[in-house]
């Protein structure tokens, strides 16, 4: 394989280096330059963080054969606001527009072309104009006020001291508009997530994963992958020194699959080798034999007697079952004038933080196994692999890197245990970068959910009684699924008081990619159930939903459904904020008022027409062009 | 994965085929790339090796662009953004100037190549609408004997099938030419899960002119994508459009006209739906362009499909 030479002026200076002729423009930035603002969230052009300029030309770096870059001048990240910040980045910074920060150097790179391009674009342009970058924790509005007050700056519409910082002399720092610690080094790409960190020797490590939802593993053979050259060590579950069964509630899951195979994606081995494509390659030297086992697919299923079962310790395949009681239902029932009862379905939701998963490790000279990973629960993941590697726990080190989105979806250990085997294995570091799609396939989810929801309640509105049933689909492991479990149960029946309450909820094993947490931690699942619900009654009784909600408050005395007594309640002020924000025509939801405030009232958003921009005035005459 | 043994940027035609006749059956062109590298990964393809990729993005007849009075010509390296910003070429194919402006996202609009787009045949391609409703040719060039030889093809002939077309195994695409129509109002409708970086789950390509009572088509065409193995012109709903006066019953017995076309699997009675309504709303929008007598699209008619 010869490499190709590649000479272009990078960041204002020329650089040549004899790459792999397969590199894209991405990773000659960030492996061959060492240039790690630009991120891979996707590699497949879909999520932005990649973009840089290409002889001034914004573009995909992913998807751009390094090739082509041969004689080009390359503007990263890196090369703005070098000694001072740019404009758009003391915006980005001013406004509070990083969070995770991991789109942000793609945000601010797809920022300055959009002003460079159309300096006068209003905020539905420049949404137009960021069409090709994805935040997931910003919900963009931030993104946006920080480009419209660059735009306002540079233009010289708004002085510059709009981006100082709000002091806080007082000491005071609620409601003010304080500076984030970590925003200069988000918005110019210099924080370094576990990606990008590289480490003299360090090997790179892949993942064979199970093409079967559910089968037993006859046998592995990784010889022929452990002879390729480069390949400097295959593990499998073989080669787990200590207790191979963890889990945060339940202990169900071994570091590399034991025995057989729970869902499509479950880790069966692991390679780490000199680099990306030998370690790739030996995966596909690696040969299991599988017997495929019967499967199930829904909680619905997984419940009935005589189905397969996912583990033997949970012969009835239940994870957890959470049971509440209060009063007596029938009771309630019998007392109620009207009794609805519905059935309430969510679906499973990836988190999709732009950051995929990816860990380093190594074992330093003191023998402290050490894992760099953006875990969002380090104590208790070094707790769980001090028993995996039967090691006291000073001799196993956990480090949180900037955690590159979460929310909740990195709370689960599903590859540190693999580092830390094949980092002992090699006794060279090893770092492990999840592929878009594998983050996908085998990351948690959120659980998801079905609710058969029943409620008596009076003529006028109060609610006697509630039955309430919630299975939920946890996957193929236990995970969190205890934990949201227990927190559905609690939120299940909403803030409202409920004089007599049977409600229980069931996480259930599957073998479906497992289930974990995620922002709320199942109390959207249940609020969607309760809420729903309540939008229903309210419309069969000729009440106006908020009305229902104030009639049911909880208020302060009022003992929740697991006998918490409350000594604060804010529901009634925050229905009365909603009613107000959203424009609310007081009524049942079959009536409506004379206007609907709801639609084209200020703060609705008009977006730009597909088109509106393009232009098709003729040039002067029609002929050779360029 | 996308790897290779090999990458070449031949510079002119002849080095071209001397490097595919070098590594006949070893080798795969590369344009843009947006294609390739997004479909050689896990869930497509997987990790895919080519022994040598060919880039032919710095052929000069593959980059070159002429506007003529009649035709314009354009190289199948042309990235997607010059329908854009290139105003000779913007004016001359209206109907792609809308559709760039749908299509992917302004980045990879630079990397994209309307050639790529057509080669990869996908059945909701954006680029294969506008191009079909304007009548383009596609020009194939192949080497025999050490002569390089061209010929051409309707590009309805050129598409076969989802992802098939006629390129011969060594044959480069090398240019579209297609009717220059400056001056007609054009429309591209599209839909997917979301503005940018979307695949059309219908797509349609308008293009309008009308004759001098500025009631009537003088020419009207349609060219549909996204619900079918290949986007086809709508030649019967045209004729039917040019047999009378422009009116709101004409228009909607038009929208009826071309249900029958979708035959994706999926969400077929949703595609229907939207057919019906683009087809309205499509010449809605390019009459207004084309700067219809006034009242020939009632407000009522705007209110409901554009
Ligand atoms: C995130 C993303 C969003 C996208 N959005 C859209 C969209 O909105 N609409 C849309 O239509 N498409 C979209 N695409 C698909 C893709 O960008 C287009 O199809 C593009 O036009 C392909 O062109 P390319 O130059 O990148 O092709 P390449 O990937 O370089 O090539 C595609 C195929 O064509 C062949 N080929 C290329 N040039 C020639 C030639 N001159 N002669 C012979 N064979 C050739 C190649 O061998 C290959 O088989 C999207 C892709 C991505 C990754
Ligand atoms: S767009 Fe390039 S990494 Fe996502
Ligand atoms: S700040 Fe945008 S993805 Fe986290």
């Amino acid at each position: 394989m010869p490499d190709l030479q590649i000479t272009a002026t990078v960041n204002g200076r020329e650089v040549t280096r004899a790459v792999k002729p397969w590199h894209r423009l991405l990773d000659f930035l960030r492996e061959d330059l060492g240039l790690t603002g630009t991120k891979e969230g996707c590699g497949a052009g879909e999520c932005g963080t990649c973009s840089v300029f290409v002889d001034g030309v914004l573009i995909k770096s992913c998807l751009m054969p390094v090739a082509k870059a041969q004689g080009t001048r390359i503007d990263t990240v890196e090369a703005l606001g070098r000694r001072q910040f740019t404009a758009v980045q003391k915006a980005f910074k001013k406004a509070g527009a990083s969070q995770c920060g991991f789109c942000i150097p793609g945000m601010v790179m797809a920022a300055t072309a959009a002003l460079r391009d159309s300096p006068r674009a209003d905020r539905e342009e420049i949404r137009e104009r960021l069409g090709g970058n994805i935040c997931r924790c910003t919900g963009y509005q931030k993104i946006v006020d920080a480009i419209e007050l660059a735009r306002d700056v540079l233009l010289g519409l708004k002085p510059e001291s709009v981006f100082d910082e709000e002091t806080t002399a007082d000491g005071h720092y609620t409601g003010r508009n304080v500076g984030r610690i970590d925003a200069p080094s988000k918005v110019t790409g210099a924080l370094k997530y576990a990606g990008d960190m590289v480490m003299p020797g360090m090997l790179h490590a892949q993942v064979l994963r199970s093409p079967h939802a559910h089968a037993r593993i006859l046998s592995i053979d990784t010889s022929a992958a452990k002879a390729m050259p480069g390949v400097e060590a295959v593990v499998t579950c073989d080669d787990v020194p200590g207790v191979d069964n963890y889990g945060v509630f339940v202990s169900d899951q071994p570091v590399l699959a034991r025995g057989k195979v729970r869902f499509v994606g479950d880790a069966v081995a692991a390679v780490a080798a000199v680099d990306l494509v030998t370690a790739r390659r030996a995966l596909a030297a690696i040969r299991v034999d599988y017997e495929p086992l019967p499967a199930v697919f829904s909680a619905e299923e997984a419940r009935r007697p005589g189905a397969p079962v996912v583990h033997d310790y949970a012969p009835n395949n239940v994870t957890k079952h959470i049971p509440v009681r209060v009063g007596d239902v029938e009771k309630g029932f019998a007392e109620s004038d009207l009794i609805v009862e519905r059935v309430y379905e969510t679906q499973p939701v990836e988190h999709a933080y732009l950051e995929p998963e990816a860990g380093l490790a190594y074992v330093d000279p003191d023998d402290v196994v050490t894992i760099w990973s953006p875990s969002q629960n380090i104590t208790h993941h070094r707790h769980m692999l001090a028993r995996i590697l039967a090691r006291p726990i000073n001799k196993v080190r956990m480090i949180m890197s900037p955690v590159g989105g979460g929310f909740g979806g990195k709370e689960d250990m599903i590859y540190q245990g693999i580092l830390a085997l094949l980092a002992i294995e090699t006794k060279q570091p090893v770092r492990l970068v999840f592929t878009r799609e594998e983050s996908m396939a085998v990351s948690a989810k959120r659980h998801p959910s079905r609710t058969r929801l029943k409620m008596g309640v009076t003529r006028d509105g109060l609610i006697r009684a509630v039955e309430y049933e919630m299975v939920c689909d946890g996957g193929a492991y236990g995970l969190s699924t205890e934990g949201v479990m227990r927190k559905a149960a609690i939120l299940g029946a909403g803030p409202y008081r409920v004089p007599n309450l049977k409600l229980d909820t069931w996480g259930i094993y599957t073998n479906n990619t497992p289930s974990g947490a995620f922002r709320s931690f199942g109390g959207l699942q249940a609020q969607f159930a309760t809420e729903s619900h309540l939008d229903v009654v309210a419309e069969m009784l000729g009440l106006d939903p908020f009305e229902i909600r104030r009639i049911n408050a909880m208020r302060v005395g009022t003992a929740t459904h697991t006998k918490q007594e409350l000594k604060s309640a804010s529901l009634l002020e925050v229905l009365e904020a909603a009613a107000k924000a959203s424009g609310w025509d007081t009524g049942a939801p079959t009536s409506r008022g004379a206007v609907r405030g709801d639609l084209f009232g200020p703060g609705n958003r008009v977006p730009l027409a597909p088109g509106s921009r393009v232009d098709l005035r003729m040039p002067a005459e029609a002929g050779e062009v360029k | 994965m996308l790897t290779c043994d090999d990458y070449l940027t031949p510079t002119t035609l002849a080095a071209a085929f001397d490097a595919i006749e070098r590594n006949a059956g070893r080798h795969r062109l590369i344009a843009g790339g947006t294609d390739l590298l997004s479909w050689a990964r896990e869930g497509r393809a997987g990790d895919v090796h080519v022994p040598v990729l060919i880039d032919v993005t710095r052929i000069p007849e593959l980059c070159e662009r002429r506007v003529g009075a009649e035709r314009v010509r354009f190289g199948a390296a042309t990235p997607i953004a010059r329908f854009l910003d290139d105003r000779a070429l913007a004016a001359a194919v209206p109907s792609m100037a809308f559709s760039a402006d749908w299509f992917a996202c302004g980045q990879i609009r630079e990397q994209a190549t309307v050639g790529g787009n057509l080669v990869n045949a996908s059945p909701a391609g954006d680029a294969i609408p506008p191009l079909l409703a304007q009548s383009a040719e596609v020009e194939l060039a192949a080497r025999v004997d050490g002569e390089i030889r061209l010929r051409r093809l309707p590009l309805s002939d050129f598409l076969v099938s989802s992802g098939r077309t006629r390129l011969g195994e060594n044959e480069i695409l090398t240019a579209i030419e297609c009717d220059a129509l400056p001056g007609r109002g054009a429309a591209y409708e599209k839909v997917g899960h979301r503005r940018s970086l979307v695949i059309s789950v219908v797509c349609l390509a308008v293009v309008v002119e009308l004759d001098a009572s500025r009631r009537r088509f003088a020419d009207v065409r349609l060219a549909l994508g996204g619900v079918g193995p290949v986007a086809r012109r709508l030649h019967a709903v045209e004729d039917f459009l040019k047999g009378g006066p422009i009116d709101r019953e004409r228009l909607e017995a038009a929208a009826e006209m071309p249900l029958d076309f979708v035959q994706s699997r999926s969400r077929r009675a949703y595609r229907r739906e939207v057919v019906r309504g683009f087809v309205v709303r499509g010449l809605v929008n390019a009459l207004k362009r084309a700067d219809v007598a006034d009242g020939v699209v009632e407000p009522e008619l705007e209110a409901v499909y554009a």
